[in-house]
């Protein structure tokens, strides 16, 4: 335990987010306790309601990242099962892919060992090359082929979502290009869940206060041109503002804020859809007032990958 | 040293491995707190069933509560019958009622008489998910001569699915595990009984 703590050693700008974070939560619990009493609505209690479960998540994330990086690779790779888990437990698969699910699961500490000890090749194709073709071969061994297209698509795509793409996050760790020369990977990893998760908040309350012309009528009317532009512009500016915990100058900034927010949008719509399809508003209640795990990690698990590799292009031609 | 046991592999080992891996909830579990007896009724369609239920009871007197377990499925061999004795705390009954010397109800009226609680499969077997079977008399029969002893349904949704029926494999599938409100019952007839108890389970699946 002593050893775990020990390890904590804050260089002075993530000392800054975890301030920036608190005062954000404080503010926002006072703010909706007064709205509350002055005009109790719906709406409030509902803020009310994701703004505890947000104070939960904001301590179980900063502890995670702040400790030892063992303790961050187990809680990532904790995210990456939960997901995984809300996925099979809702798409109702045949009974003959349980094996196959297995291998799934077994995949997640495999690609988290070797983000771990930063093996970049073997991390990148493990899933996309290995596993894409491992998966649908498995299928095919237990021999029933009806319905076998469906176990074929949403065995690899919740691969790809769910412990690919999540776990960019646990390589921006100990990346060693991405900890040298005064980067910090630790610090990236804050910046792009801070600005992911703003773009979400902000893309939602653009939306609520000015949103009128649906983006996406047919798949999620709660999505709208307003909400998506203010929450570029929003998210962008964010970014700019949160620029001190990464390398990049102020035009590199812009294009990697306002690119994040797009596929956090695209995330987003992604899994709208796939809950429409299955006639579901959340994925599960595992988290009050958000839905599911899946319903908060959508937006994370589509921004991950794409920031990764944008930095790292960035660093190694800069 | 019984207790001890059980409360290592259920209360510690199961109740957490369900609970994080599995993603088994408990739904309204306070309501076994402070009973000291209870007939818990369940739906069964994996083997599953008995380890949600059982690691859902508070420690303090899991060695108080025995799974029934039919002789002809779980007792085949010494060692099938030590591994349900003491692992599974389970009490191992006929499944009909043709000796004499030898019923069920007996042996499970004379578990409640020493101030036992049981869980019960009143199905009779593992049926199709979903799908409640009849309720077996033998219910009807036990509440009948312990009519002061709570009832409590218990519905163990989409469990089976971490163990279907013929699979050896245990996977994590979000589930759950509900318990009601002890049932009450209008009177001591046997349809009565039945009618009220699958009552109680049909409102706890919705």
């Amino acid at each position: 335990m002593n050893k775990i703590f020990n390890s904590i050693n804050l260089i002075p700008e993530i000392q800054w987010v975890i301030a920036i974070i608190l005062a954000i939560l404080v503010f926002a619990t006072i703010l909706f306790w007064f709205w509350n009493r002055i005009k109790p609505s719906k709406l409030v209690d509902e803020m009310q309601l994701r703004t505890k479960s947000w104070w939960l998540m904001c301590i179980i994330f900063l502890f995670a990242s702040i400790v030892h990086p063992v303790v961050t690779y187990l809680a990532l790779g904790f995210l990456s099962f939960l997901t995984l888990r809300e996925v099979y437990s809702l798409l109702n698969l045949r009974e003959v892919d349980r094996s196959v699910l297995f291998f799934c699961y077994i995949s997640i500490p495999i690609q988290y060992y070797f983000a771990f000890k930063g093996y970049y090749t073997l991390f990148l194709i493990f899933i996309p090359v290995f596993m894409f073709i491992i998966v649908p071969f498995l299928l095919v061994l237990t021999g029933e082929t009806k319905d076998i297209i469906r176990s074929m698509c949403i065995l690899p795509t919740s691969l790809m979502l769910g412990v690919f793409g999540i776990s960019h996050l646990a390589l921006l760790i100990n990346f060693p290009e991405m900890n040298s020369n005064g980067v910090s990977g630790k610090a990236l990893l804050l910046f792009l869940i801070f600005i992911t998760e703003a773009n979400d908040i902000m893309q939602f309350v653009w939306g609520k206060i000015f949103g009128k012309h649906k983006i996406l009528p047919r798949v999620s009317p709660n999505k709208t041109w307003e909400g998506f532009i203010g929450g570029v512009i929003s998210t962008t500016i964010i970014g700019c503002l949160m620029g001190f915990l990464t390398p990049l100058n102020i035009w590199q900034l812009i294009a990697i804020s306002s690119s994040m927010a797009v596929f956090g949008f695209m995330g987003d719509a992604i899994m709208s859809a796939v809950k429409r399809d299955f006639g579901v508003k959340d994925m599960s209640s595992a988290i009050p007032g958000h839905g599911g795990i899946l319903d908060r990690v959508d937006s994370l698990s589509t921004t991950a990958s794409p920031f990764f590799h944008l930095i790292y292009l960035i660093l190694i031609t800069s | 040293m019984k207790k001890i046991i059980l409360i290592i592999i259920y209360s510690i080992f199961w109740k957490n491995f369900l609970k994080i891996f599995i993603g088994l909830k408990y739904v309204n579990e306070k309501t076994l707190k402070n009973k000291k007896q209870f007939i818990l009724i369940a739906n069964h369609n994996s083997h599953m069933d008995t380890m949600a239920i059982m690691s859902a009871i508070p420690s303090r007197y899991i060695h108080k509560v025995h799974p029934i377990a039919a002789r002809d499925f779980f007792g085949g061999s010494l060692f099938k019958k030590i591994l349900m004795r003491y692992l599974v705390n389970a009490t191992l009954i006929q499944r009909d009622r043709d000796d004499p010397n030898n019923d069920p109800i007996d042996s499970m009226n004379k578990m409640l008489k020493k101030s036992r609680s049981l869980i019960l499969f009143p199905e009779g077997s593992r049926g199709i998910p979903g799908v409640m079977a009849k309720f077996k008399k033998g219910l009807g029969y036990l509440i009948q001569r312990n009519p002061e002893i709570n009832v409590i349904p218990v519905y163990l949704d989409n469990v089976y699915k971490t163990l279907p029926r013929g699979k050896n494999l245990i996977l994590p599938y979000n589930c759950s595990i509900k318990f009601g409100d002890p049932i009450k019952f209008k009177s001591m007839e046997m349809d009565d009984i039945l009618l009220s108890s699958e009552k109680a389970m049909q409102k706890l699946m919705k």
